[in-house]
């Protein structure tokens, strides 16, 4: 029903949000969006959380939506407002993060006028999107807003912004529910619902038939819901098949179980990847063959026969040509695979991969995260031993910035459930973490939200600590401080002669100091007796904390499979050299 | 006079590449398509080598988009797998996989030459190709031609036999429908 009275774009937009069930939004005011601000004062059913600098907004709506499941809503002004967000919305398209951000505009008269905060949104904003919009009509604003969510939740998620001229917010026309528009369906991708039976067939016989095959997982089972992961490890007990996961599959299938390898790829375990290297069944479930995972790609997974689900068509075939494919939604095809099992009775020989296992076993034997924690400094991956062992038995999110803390925390932290894990990769987004755990603890009130951070990261967001503060937003950031852009020094290491160009971090701030300031609180452990201590305070204050944890500067990441090599050419430790015609072939990629 | 040779360089190379696709595309008619169309292209490093948008239902505001591109099989796939992620697009084709599918280009040239014997040798060429007169003059012909791209490709390759003509073309890019 579309109700007879008029009201105004801006509260339009409102009515669009509560009907989309919108709670919580990330923003910013300024000249181009004031009538939307002025729309939201003295309601109540929207919370508003005021972030420091747009990024901040971005950031934190993705981490809303992953950590909850729902799309995340971000408003910001024109110009400035929504160039800052430009780098959060490709983050946010890389990783395959729903949002909704709603931009300001000048006034329809006054675009291509170059006007003050002008600029070209949907221009810059295209090919950072799944979709924008410029509504110039009052009139098609519901319906837009409407489509803008549909578009965003649907299929492969992603980022869509709805570029919104200041008298279009002004002007009035009815407001058209959700439930009264009807969706083009071409314009809505949602991927098919059809089960893939010759799919699924296929890949049961060929599961029978294998002698070394393995679960690939990436983040499309974690966008697919946490049904996938139920059907997931229902599909590997019933299998006894390994599995491995990407980046953003943690959490996908619990990481203590004696199943999982682990993550592969660039900084993956020593059994996922060789297992990767050797198998002859991969089973891939939502991930897209990125160059971080593959490697050397004619290298690659050489032997195997390989099966993608993947809703995105694009994903099939992009890197690595595969076998067989599905685009059905993942939880669909698990489930249907599942039945097809259970009703046929199919039975699996548990044992027909005990040679496999032996294997693996006997690379897992290699114990390739094994570290050395001396008496006094404190190893990086022993910081995060630490915080996961003291913070295991709690509820707990945990988001990250970009580099070295990134990847020791995706080995060392271990993820039981979907969700509960953060962190920019597609992208690489420092600066990511501290505004995604707002995010996260706004989705989650009570939850323990740990950011993992490094401090050259964490300076680039270091203003959102106000908003943690101003919103009683208890996040953690979790600073592994060894005064180093740590994966830049580590790459000029290995690659460039330990010429280490402007990788060093001088005059930090004292973090300490710096928490007190901005009225949060500030923790310190300098060597390992002070660690545990740092880490429960850190836990038990119901405050924002900065933890400034001082780790081994000289620490390196390891295993690493050097840019440009195979999974069975890892590095690790740093007792392993590079080959000197790889050094010179991964110089040049990334 | 410069050498017609000069006029029409670049596209000729291309054209003689086996690696050439026709696409057709169908499209919501709405602000910034083409942009996001064009854009797919350019940030993802592949070739536009001619295109075409036009309007094709007014009634249901969709236009019809035809782009010339360059690449091997599997970039192609890539490329309508890319097209048909983006909102407004209904549907992307590559031609040369339906059974049966018709292309045609048109294409403006205008001749400018100085004495009689080129007057017949591009009369003779006019009349082999089945152009159409648009308009002559004294010492300046308009000619229209239409067909595959690879018979206009022709006509330009022989009238560019002719020495000490000018030569002055516009191109349609080929359009192309299935059947």
């Amino acid at each position: 029903m579309s109700t007879d009275q008029e009201i105004s774009g801006a509260e339009i937009i409102l009515q669009a949000l509560k009907d989309q069930e919108v709670d919580t939004i990330f923003g910013y005011p300024g000249g181009a969006v004031l009538p939307i601000y002025d729309a939201l004062f003295g309601q109540n059913f929207l919370k508003h959380v005021l972030v420091r600098q747009e990024a901040g907004a971005v950031h934190a709506a993705e981490g809303y939506a992953r950590s909850s499941g729902k799309v995340g809503v971000l408003l910001v002004t024109s110009g400035p407002g929504v160039t800052n967000v430009v780098t959060g919305l490709t983050d946010a398209l890389m990783d395959s993060i729903p949002l909704v951000c709603i931009s300001g505009q000048v006034p329809s008269h006054l675009i291509g006028t170059d006007a003050f905060q002008e600029c070209d949104t949907t221009g810059i904003t295209r090919p950072c999107t799944k979709h924008n919009y410029l509504v110039k009509d009052v009139s098609k604003l519901s319906e837009t807003i409407h489509e803008a969510f549909e578009i965003a939740r649907s299929g492969r998620p992603g980022p869509v912004l709805i570029d919104i001229p200041k008298d279009v917010q002004f002007a009035k026309s009815n407001y058209i529910k959700k439930s009264e528009v009807t969706f083009k369906s071409h314009r809505i991708k949602s991927g098919s619902k059809d089960i893939n039976r010759e799919f699924i067939e296929t890949l049961v016989d060929h599961i029978k038939k294998s002698k070394k095959p393995i679960f690939y997982v990436g983040g499309g089972c974690l966008n697919s819901g946490p049904l996938a992961s139920q059907e997931l490890m229902k599909l590997v007990e019933l299998t006894n098949i390994p599995i491995t996961t990407t980046l953003h599959g943690l959490g996908c299938y619990p990481g203590e179980d004696a199943k999982s390898l682990g993550m592969l790829g660039m900084h993956g375990t020593y059994e996922a990847n060789l297992a990767m290297n050797q198998c002859d069944l991969m089973i891939n479930v939502g991930a897209r063959f990125d160059d971080r995972v593959t490697g050397r790609l004619d290298a690659f997974s050489p032997d195997s026969i390989k099966f993608h689900f993947d809703i995105d068509q694009s994903s099939i075939n992009k890197n690595v040509k595969v076998d067989y494919h599905t685009n059905t939604d993942i939880t669909l095809s698990l489930k249907a695979i599942n039945e097809y099992i259970t009703s046929n009775s199919i039975q699996f020989d548990l044992n027909q991969y005990s040679d496999w296992w032996n294997s693996i076993e006997e690379w897992r034997g290699k114990d390739c995260l094994h570290y050395e924690q001396s008496d006094d400094t404190i190893k990086p991956q022993h910081a995060i031993t630490r915080l996961y062992e003291l913070t295991n038995t709690k509820d707990t999110f945990i988001t990250t910035e970009v580099g070295q803390h990134q990847m020791w925390a995706a080995q060392y932290y271990k993820f039981d459930k979907p969700n509960r894990w953060l962190t920019s990769g597609g992208l690489g987004t420092m600066g990511f973490g501290m505004p995604a755990a707002i995010g996260a603890q706004m989705a989650n009130p009570g939850a323990l939200v740990v950011d993992i951070a490094g401090e050259a990261s964490f300076l680039m967001n270091i203003q959102e600590i106000a908003t943690a503060v101003q919103y009683k937003l208890p996040i953690k950031i979790f600073i592994l401080n060894n005064e180093y852009m740590g994966m830049v020094r580590q790459w000029q290491e290995l690659l460039h002669g330990s010429r280490y160009s402007e990788s060093y971090v001088d005059a930090l701030p004292d973090f300490k100091k710096l928490a007190e300031s901005f009225n949060a609180v500030g923790v310190r452990a300098k060597n390992l007796s002070e660690l545990d201590d740092a880490i429960n305070e850190m836990i038990s204050v119901d405050r924002p904390v900065i933890a400034d944890i001082w780790v081994d500067k000289k620490e390196n990441c390891f295993p690493m499979i050097p840019s440009g090599a195979a999974h069975n050419e890892m590095l690790l430790s740093k007792y392993d050299k590079e080959k000197p015609e790889n050094q010179e072939k991964g110089k040049v990629l990334v | 006079m410069s050498s017609s040779s000069s006029v029409y360089p670049t596209p000729i190379n291309a054209f003689k590449q086996s690696k050439r696709s026709v696409l057709s595309v169908i499209v919501d008619n709405e602000p910034g398509i083409l942009a996001r169309i064009v854009g797919l292209f350019s940030g993802r490093g592949y070739n536009i080598e001619a295109l075409n948008v036009t309007v094709v239902d007014i009634e249901n505001n969709l236009s019809r988009i035809t782009i010339e591109t360059l690449g091997e099989e599997k970039v192609i796939r890539q490329i309508i797998a890319q097209l048909e992620k983006l909102v407004p697009v209904h549907s992307a084709t590559n031609l040369a996989h339906l059974k049966e599918s018709y292309e045609a280009e048109i294409c403006l040239v205008k001749i400018e030459f100085d004495n009689e014997d080129q007057d017949s040798k591009i009369l003779n060429f006019a009349d082999i190709y089945r152009t159409r007169t648009v308009q002559k003059r004294q010492h300046i012909v308009v000619y229209e031609i239409s067909g595959t791209s690879e018979r206009i490709n022709k006509f330009l390759d022989d009238l560019n036999t002719i020495s000490g003509i000018k030569v002055e073309l516009v191109r349609s890019g080929p359009i192309g429908l299935g059947i």
